[in-house]
């Protein structure tokens, strides 16, 4: 009837600014934890998001090379020499380069990542490509990226009223006949896609015969690491075989281990659940240092130690309740105005939802634990 | 001295039940400190409160009264004597058993302690937490009845902040009667309150326990109130004289 709860309730809510005090730094904390950990989610996906589109059953990579974003090129000879294998139901290759597009307006150029695909391939999801089929084969026409940095200009607007808009790529005049959402990351402000021949003419130096990735479709009900296994013979020491999810785990690792991003934004939740930890001990203590004679009248009267540690205990989770739904809803706007300006997505998903609630109990009932020492220390013999 | 405080127990006042006493301490020696530090405060004490008992405990600061009144509400451990309160011999009780006994006992403290965050009423009805056999619906009758039987028919639902000494002091009073106790101790509730609240205070401890029978053992410096006593029992350096009205 009189629980502990509900005590630890009127305890919190006697005074509404210290109370509000408290429950601000929750929400920071949790808002801090919230954004931090999203946007190292954000920015890891983004810099998979080529490797996740790729959806053929096996890939083939230069043995050079960890990252597709730079990647070492390989012959294409062993595409041809796999595709003989009875389990190899079709191939197709990609070449990557980083090339320079000048944005049409301010004359000044920016990088940009180039993609030669063969767009009727279905080895890549890049989505309505193969609605282009025909006009990339034609000369100089290339796919624009809708989710490209602004760097280059207001394109995909201009791509979206007139049909068409001719810029420089490479040093050469090129025409962007549409675009496409893909995505781009850290390493990249933008992408372009074309086909095998307008690649080649965008990089003159390079030679039809290097391929930067080889993609493998299988026969259907092949067992892919049974023909991995077989393609690793015909390879030899010249490539090697991956498979879809190898290759994006390849880029995961290449990401972790050559930019910083689990680190600063891993750092910046810690400093959050830090805040938050010591904001709610600095209330829970002083609370129970002022009430330490009430306290120590409670335990006289017969109450159990156990009793006040519930209460103790009851009060930080309120105020983990308190500050983790406002918290939420502040990270919720805060995505946005990350994406906005990051030109990223960043979004929520229930798994960081769940992860950081749980972590803000944690972080709000270690701060208990500490304060409750101080309750064991009411002694109700010295109430008299 | 020791023979005197053993002829103390003998009946004086009110009629006292032939039943067991509420309290019975036997031989009790008291130190705080361990070794060469340890100083002694209570001297062999013999003592006896019976069923309905006003009994006051005077005595210089010093004496010790507030180190038995510890040990006889069970917040201190009996180390040396034997000590039985409400039929529980504290001697050889368990922590657990402690607890126990407090809940049967009233406090009132020379502070009020009401805590800050609740009003007058949730702080008395805080204490059928002790007491689930209390439906709640009881309980807050009770608690009602308590208040206004202490004269605070009016201020329920006030904060102890908004309520004067003698108000706090007799919420307290409420919340030490709410669980219907066996045995009420009081250290000087008295010395924080002008006289007339005082003289109240002490009027209204002794008209309810008087109603319940609830013996009472008060410690007091407060010369005006010792006419409410059945016996009075003085005490100095550690040890027990006896005192008769």
């Amino acid at each position: 009837m009189f629980s502990a709860f509900f005590v630890a309730w009127c305890q919190l809510t006697y005074n509404k600014v210290k109370l509000a005090v408290a429950a601000a730094g929750v929400v920071v904390a949790v808002m801090l934890m919230l954004v931090q950990l999203g946007i190292r989610q954000g920015a890891m996906d983004n810099s998979v998001a080529v490797a996740r589109r790729v959806t053929a059953d096996l890939v083939i990579v230069s043995p050079r090379t960890k990252t597709i974003f730079a990647s070492a090129q390989f012959p294409r000879r062993l595409l041809y020499r796999v595709g003989s294998d009875p389990n190899v139901l079709a191939i197709s290759e990609m070449y990557m380069g980083q090339g320079r597009l000048r944005n049409p307006w301010n004359k000044l150029e920016f990088p940009v990542s180039l993609y030669g695909v063969d767009p009727n391939a279905g080895m890549m999801k890049l989505p309505g490509i193969e609605r282009f089929t025909e006009e990339l084969n034609d000369i100089d026409r290339l796919l624009y990226d809708g989710m490209s940095r602004t760097n280059y200009g207001p394109i995909k607007q201009y791509l979206a009223e007139n049909g068409s808009i001719d810029v420089e790529v490479n040093l050469r005049k090129v025409r962007l006949i549409d675009s496409i959402d893909v995505g781009i990351s850290i390493n990249t402000d933008g992408n372009l896609f074309t086909s095998h021949v307008n690649f080649l003419r965008l990089f003159p130096d390079r030679k039809p015969g290097s391929v930067d990735l080889g993609m493998i479709r299988l026969r259907p009900g092949a067992d892919v690491q049974a023909v991995r296994a077989s393609l690793r013979q015909y390879v030899g020491t010249e490539a090697k075989v991956l498979t879809r999810e190898e290759l994006v785990a390849a880029e995961i690792v290449f990401i972790r281990e050559n930019a910083p991003i689990d680190f600063i934004f891993g750092m910046g939740a810690a400093v959050g659940f830090f805040i938050g930890f010591v904001v709610v001990y600095q209330i829970l203590y002083t609370e129970v240092t002022n009430h330490l004679p009430q306290y120590a009248t409670m335990k006289a009267m017969g109450f159990s130690d156990r009793y006040l540690l519930q209460v103790v205990l009851s009060q930080s989770v309120i105020l983990a309740l308190l500050g983790y739904l406002p918290g939420f809803v502040l990270a919720l706007g805060l995505y946005r105005v990350a994406t906005k300006a990051i030109q990223m997505q960043f979004s929520m998903t229930v798994e960081r939802a769940v992860f950081v609630f749980v972590l803000t109990i944690v972080m709000c009932g270690l701060s208990a634990m500490i304060a409750i020492r101080k309750v064991r220390t009411a002694d109700p013999a010295d109430v008299f | 001295m020791v023979d005197d405080a053993h002829n103390s127990t003998a009946p004086t006042g009110i009629a006292m039940a032939k039943a067991t006493p509420a309290i019975s301490a036997r031989h009790v020696n008291f130190a705080f400190g361990e070794g060469d530090l340890q100083k002694q405060i209570l001297f062999d004490i013999n003592m006896e409160v019976g069923t309905g008992e006003i009994v006051l405990l005077t005595g210089p600061s010093g004496s010790g009264k507030t180190t038995l009144l510890t040990l006889i509400g069970a917040l201190r451990k009996v180390r040396d004597g034997e000590l039985d309160v409400l039929s529980h011999h504290l001697h050889d009780a368990s922590l657990e058993e402690l607890v126990e006994v407090r809940r049967d006992i009233g406090f009132i403290f020379q502070q009020h302690n009401l805590l800050p965050f609740l009003t007058a009423r949730q702080n008395v009805q805080l204490m059928f937490h002790l007491h689930p056999e209390v439906s709640p619906d009881d309980a807050s009758r009770l608690t009602v009845e308590l208040l206004t039987s202490v004269g605070l028919g009016h201020r329920l639902d006030y904060y102890p902040a908004r309520l004067s000494g003698g108000q706090k002091q007799r919420v307290a009073i409420a919340r030490a009667l709410a669980a219907n106790p066996k045995l009420i101790l009081a250290d000087e509730p008295t010395a924080a309150l002008d006289s007339q609240s005082g003289r109240d205070v002490v009027n209204l401890l002794q008209e309810l326990a008087r109603g319940r029978g609830c013996p009472i053992l008060m410690v007091t410096h407060d010369p005006r109130i010792l006419d409410v006593a059945d016996r009075i029992i003085n005490m100095e350096d550690g040890r027990v004289h006896p005192g008769e009205k």
